[in-house]
């Protein structure tokens, strides 16, 4: 069994974002790069897999993006992962996500995975188109928002996340192709000895200009911070009055009190 | 020159930082107001297994290789968290790594497995002695020669992780008739060994959830096999061995320092005095300034040391140097965030005052810093003789 789990380095979500000097992206300088968050929860889910069916099934990590990548990539490794894929782009940041799924299907068609994680979507760009685009373009069935994983038998069944805490739960034949939700497990820590054995396993470098044929369809032509508001209501009067005006509030802008 | 981690050396930066937040910093203000150790021993043995307590061991004892880089990154980030932890992540540490560099094949395969896998809680050390701190050499406690055994006698003081340590490194007199210094040895000795006497623990100022007790040996008979090293040269052993535990030390303190700064600095952008945020003082901008930097020099020196020490390069000038300044920096560092927090940091609302009673004992233990001073003026001297 041939399993492909697609990562993404993101930027520490705590980071301090500055727009870059093209205005269309943030700088990218004095950041703290870390694997996204969904992704870590679409490798754990690869990882169970591949525990689960043993040493028949073999587990690729890829990841687009300049040498920084790497990080995530043997982290990927260390829990887990077999073998890794870095396709090798130092403007990775300024690709649409038509292309950066096309790029992984150009990698992808013909190696007969059977199955592909990804994450629900990026913490940075947060398109979360790749994944339902690649399943397409590989022909691939696909589901999204995955909070549940089950596989047995060529068979993928799989709990979603649905408005207001609905569940669907959606069985799709391999080959397939599922995208990772928040609540779907809890991504392990990889362990030091693993990290550091992590270092033997293969990584295959593709230059991305092998693979990528696509033009852009969307640009994305601004990034900046919302303008400023305003300060806050600020309420003042008696205590009692102030109760009063404040769960008015809570009850008609929020759904803390309803 | 490269002053970069390498990405293994992040990763476990990195995993040490992730689970230090989630996992030791929840309980380590509960842990320094309670007797209960169960949530830190729980810890310490999810850090064990995550490959935490033998980072510089090598594979076939169970150990991660990572190296004394690693080490000293991993020790700044769970101090951040829990000095306490920490402390006793860096003991076990220098346990395995002594019973590595001198233990005979036999030992390294029956201990250092065990420490690494946290099968062992803990591992301790027992050199100082009432009347022995910095010169452990007037140590009294005796290992008499009965034949088939070993007989120890006498009592030590200041052992860490005393109460759950499975295996204690101790040294003791095998000759009395030698010059200081040169009639001392090492042995192993297993937790629970009768005549093993875990005795009273100590009321510490801080780093509460890490025992610190005295042990009582009363004719506690250990094989002959549990003697570690060569016959009468342990106290060479303890002096050349022990120098990686200051990198682990400073690092610690460096960690604790961090915390406290950064806790520290995040209060004052938010705090409003006077109309502004007192962030925008420059009493408080120069604490900031003079704190952050100086940390920074000690993360330097720190870098140093492991890195001579991970080269197999002359290191113990560098690891002296390096804790310390980074112990002496992490004081004022804590002192100077307490401050900056003004009434409230002296409250147990807020973590401060628990940083400045931890970190106060970092320029005490692994060797004083006027020992350290010692050391560094004795390396120095010796090139202008």
């Amino acid at each position: 069994m041939k399993l492909l789990v697609c990562i993404k380095q993101v930027p520490d979500m705590e980071s301090r974002f500055r727009p870059n000097s093209q205005g269309i992206w943030f700088d990218e300088n004095d950041l703290a790069w870390r694997m996204n968050e969904y992704d870590e929860y679409a490798v754990e889910q690869a990882v169970q897999l591949r525990e689960q069916v043993g040493d028949s099934a073999e587990l690729t990590v890829l990841s687009i993006g300049p040498d920084r990548v790497v990080e995530a990539i043997k982290k990927s490794l260390a829990m887990g992962c077999d073998r890794a894929v870095h396709i090798r782009d130092d403007h990775a940041a300024t690709k649409d996500p038509w292309q950066i799924a096309s790029i992984i299907a150009a990698y992808a068609k013909g190696q007969g995975f059977d199955l592909i994680f990804t994450g629900m979507q990026s913490q940075d760009r947060g398109s979360a188109q790749v994944g339902v685009t690649l399943a397409e373009e590989l022909g691939y069935a696909c589901a999204t928002t995955l909070v549940g994983f089950a596989y047995g038998d060529g068979t993928v069944t799989a709990k979603r996340e649905l408005e207001g805490g609905i569940k669907g739960v959606v069985k799709l034949a391999t080959p397939a192709l599922v995208t990772c939700q928040l609540g779907l497990n809890v991504p392990r820590y990889p362990t030091l000895p693993n990290i550091m054995k992590a270092k033997k396993k293969e990584i295959e470098v593709i230059a991305v200009a092998d693979l990528l044929t696509e033009q852009p369809l969307t640009a994305t032509t601004s990034f900046h911070p919302p303008a400023r508001k305003g300060g806050g209501v600020v309420l003042e009067g008696d205590v009692g009055v102030l109760v009063e005006q404040l769960v008015g509030i809570l009850k008609d802008k929020t759904a803390v009190l309803r | 020159m490269f002053l970069e981690l390498t990405e293994e050396q992040k990763l476990i930066q990195d995993t040490a930082r992730v689970f230090a937040r989630a996992e030791l910093e929840p309980v380590a203000a509960t842990l320094d107001q309670s007797d209960d150790r169960t949530p830190m021993l729980a810890n310490l043995k999810r850090l064990a297994e995550l490959g935490f307590m033998g980072l510089n061991v090598r594979d076939t004892y169970g150990g991660a290789e990572a190296g004394v880089i690693a080490f000293s990154v991993a020790m700044t980030e769970i101090a951040r968290a829990c000095a306490s932890t920490a402390v006793t992540v860096s003991v076990n540490n220098m346990a395995c790594e002594v019973i590595q560099a001198i233990g005979s094949e036999e030992q390294k395969r029956a201990y250092i497995p065990k420490i690494c896998s946290g099968e062992f809680a803990a591992a301790s050390f027992a050199l100082t002695e009432t009347c022995a701190g910095s010169d452990p050499s007037g140590m009294v406690t005796t290992a008499t020669d009965d034949g088939d055994a070993w007989v120890l006698n006498g009592s030590k003081i200041f052992i860490t992780s005393a109460p759950y340590a499975g295996v204690f490194v101790v040294w003791a007199v095998t000759n009395k008739e030698a010059p200081k210094g040169k009639g001392i040895s090492c042995f192993l000795v297993e937790g629970g060994t009768s005549g093993l006497l875990v005795g009273k623990e100590e009321r510490k100022m801080g780093q509460h959830a890490s025992a610190t007790n005295e042990l009582v040996f009363d004719n506690c008979r250990i094989p002959k096999s549990a003697l570690m090293g060569k016959l009468n040269d342990g106290f060479r052993t303890a002096v050349a061995e022990l120098a990686g535990g200051r990198i682990g030390i400073g690092s610690l303190g460096l960690g604790v320092g961090l915390a406290a700064m950064d806790h520290a600095t995040r209060y004052v952008t938010e705090r409003s005095q006077f109309g502004q945020k007192i962030s925008s003082f420059q009493a408080i901008q120069w604490k900031i300034a003079d704190s952050y930097t100086e940390l920074e020099a000690a993360r330097l020196l720190l870098m140093n040391a492991a890195f001579r020490k991970e080269q197999g390069k002359p290191f113990s000038k560098e690891a002296s140097m390096a804790k310390m300044f980074a112990t002496e920096a992490a004081n004022r560092a804590c002192y100077q965030a307490l401050q900056m927090l003004g009434g409230y940091g002296y409250t147990r609302d807020f973590p401060l005052e628990r940083y400045a009673r931890d970190v106060r004992v970092t320029s005490i233990y692994e060797g004083t810093n006027e020992i350290q001073r010692v050391i560094i003026a004795r390396e120095i001297l010796r090139n202008f003789a």
